[in-house]
């Protein structure tokens, strides 16, 4: 009886123990954004004040409304700047998944000679570090003329994703099993109409989710980015982040801002394609 | 008449490869040419000099080099580490939880959708002398009564930034190993504990064998993109206070861009290189042994 009680009490305090556990992690896994938030819709003098002031007194939006009413007034040109990000996002991102697509299927479907071979060489195209990237292609887009403009950080982009996007597809096409597409083709089909009306639909919300994670890493690039691009007509908003700066002082609540314009496609983004995203970078990791 | 005709797989390969070669693998060639160079930006007729090896010579007896890539290494050293373990913990509270879990998995996703620059700047604004969030917890709790200066002394600056390093990959390795957590039969786990295991034991055998090919499924994708650490430091401290957060990247970068030194960066970029790769072929081959294990296990 007495043991009873006492394993019942250590349960219920490991219970507790657990609990705070995983609070804490949480808290520190959303306070920083939550921070930034907060932030953006303070005065600048709340931001500043000492003793700091914790509950915001006053909210405004005025920080955001700056930011889009132009040169000027916002202190920089947030709206060209997301302009170039979208149209370079989403061109290199359609560019992205149409070849993964194609390397994907090659790598879940055929078997050839050095497969693992190629499939560790297309990963270590990935592991070139941005920066070091930038200096060979500076050079390359100065000479043929397309240094700022979106072609060149296009491009880079389509290189940049890629390797992942094959990966990832790859594993979607694995899920897929192959007998519904030979079926399909004892059935008459061509393997191309097999491949489009079978795997492709089936394979779908997984390479739906390739694209969006070859989006968000477009959209976020910085290394590439901050080198490759001069001026308004092809900047992007990372890049962007960094007019907040002056030299001494940082407009700190503008910046808060502007990271939640950057942020809030992201999270919406990332939210729809959690399930697929795992399921697409581990499948293989069991199966082999 | 039979023509060569290339097989399926080459095909649909070959747009990655086009690509690929065009812009990653002529740059990186154009750029070890030029390492052999003393190619300077303002004097575009340096391109043609060759000098040997001299630049790699040069980089051998250069001291902050040197530093900036012992500081690189252990960065990352310190960095995978403990998101390994802190990844592991999570994923292990996460799986625990009978309720809510859907929406602690998203909330715990939440970091990964911060780019490294905005990782950067939030810390960079946390970790503020005077306004950062850090310091007026600190003080508001009586804990200290200085402001502490984060980004200003070397030693903290490199703290501040391996902890926003730690808070923005530890997800990647959560999610991944979550998943195979949930992925794993509860058999082996019962049997475990119905033959007397004790919980650390069924862990460490049971387990750990299993998730270990998700932990290296993370690691590789970390690999593949350790150089992100080059936008958090940019912004946090750009390499100072006086070079005591330099890493490899931002040392190139300086090299490159504000002193012109292409040819000498270009040297410095591929130790840069060469250690990103050391560091994927190592996962990579950790990720293919781990998954033959798990093949002949289950």
């Amino acid at each position: 009886m007495d043991e009873n009680s006492s394993a019942r009490l250590k349960r219920r305090l490991l219970g507790i123990v657990y609990r705070i556990g995983l609070f804490l992690a949480m808290l520190t896994i959303c306070l920083p954004g939550l921070w930034i938030v907060i932030s953006s819709l303070r005065p600048t003098v709340e931001i500043m004040a000492k003793p700091p002031v914790w509950i915001p007194q006053e909210i405004s939006f005025d920080a955001y409304v700056a930011m889009f009413s132009g040169i000027g007034k916002g202190g920089i040109p947030v709206i060209e700047y997301f302009r170039n990000s979208l149209i370079i996002s989403v061109t290199s991102t359609v560019i992205a998944v149409a070849i993964g697509m194609a390397g994907g299927y090659a790598f879940a479907r055929y078997r050839f000679r050095g497969k693992s071979g190629v499939f560790l060489g297309l990963m270590l195209t990935r592991t070139v570090p941005g920066i070091a990237l930038s200096l060979p292609l500076f050079f390359l887009y100065v000479r043929l003329g397309i240094i700022d403009t979106h072609f060149g950080l296009i491009l880079a982009y389509v290189a940049l994703n890629v390797p992942f996007t094959i990966w990832l597809i790859d594993g979607f096409f694995r899920q897929v099993p192959k007998d519904l597409a030979e079926a399909a083709q004892i059935d008459g089909c061509t393997r191309w109409q097999a491949f489009w009306q079978v795997e492709f639909p089936l394979a779908g919300p997984g390479i739906a989710s390739a694209a969006i994670f070859a989006f968000l890493t477009c959209w976020n690039e910085f290394a590439l980015a901050s080198q490759l691009t001069r001026s308004v007509s092809a900047k992007t908003l990372p890049v962007g982040l960094l007019d907040y700066t002056a030299e001494f002082t940082i407009d700190w609540r503008g910046m808060c801002a502007l990271a939640v314009v950057m942020i809030i496609p992201a999270l919406t983004l990332t939210y729809i394609v959690q399930k697929h995203l795992v399921g697409g970078l581990t499948s293989g990791a069991v199966k082999g | 008449m039979k023509g060569f005709k290339p097989s399926a797989p080459f095909l649909l390969l070959l747009p990655a490869m086009i690509v690929l070669a065009a812009v990653v693998v002529v740059p990186l060639l154009l750029s070890l040419y030029s390492s052999f160079t003393p190619f300077r930006l303002t004097r575009p007729e340096t391109f043609y000099v060759f000098i040997g090896i001299r630049n790699y010579l040069s980089i051998l007896s250069n001291t902050d080099f040197w530093w900036a890539f012992g500081r690189t290494v252990l960065l990352l050293t310190i960095a995978l580490n403990l998101e390994m373990l802190l990844g592991l913990g999570l994923a292990m509270l996460v799986e625990k939880a009978t309720r809510g879990q859907r929406i602690l998995r998203t909330l715990m996703m939440f970091p990964m959708m911060f780019s490294p620059i905005l990782v950067g700047f939030q810390f960079k604004f946390m970790f503020n002398d005077n306004i950062g969030l850090v310091n007026n917890a600190l003080q508001s709790l009586g804990i200290t009564q200085d402001a502490i200066p984060w980004l200003i002394e070397g030693h903290l600056a490199f703290i501040a930034i391996s902890i926003a390093e730690i808070w923005s990959s530890t997800a990647i390795f959560a999610i991944l190993i979550l998943a195979g957590l949930l992925a794993m039969p509860k058999e082996p786990i019962e049997a475990a504990r119905v033959d007397g295991c004790t919980p650390w034991q069924t862990f460490r055998y049971v387990t750990w064998p299993f998730v270990m090919p998700f932990a290296y499924i993370a690691m590789t994708i970390r690999s593949l993109d350790v150089a992100r650490a080059y936008d958090i430091v940019k912004i946090m401290t750009d390499g100072g206070p006086a070079g005591r957060t330099e890493l490899l990247w931002t040392l190139v970068a300086r090299t490159a861009y504000s002193d012109g030194r292409m040819g000498m960066a270009n040297a410095m970029a591929y130790f840069s290189i060469l250690l990103s790769i050391a560091f994927t072929v190592y996962f990579f081959n950790k990720l293919a042994a781990a998954r033959t294990q798990i093949g002949a296990e289950w």
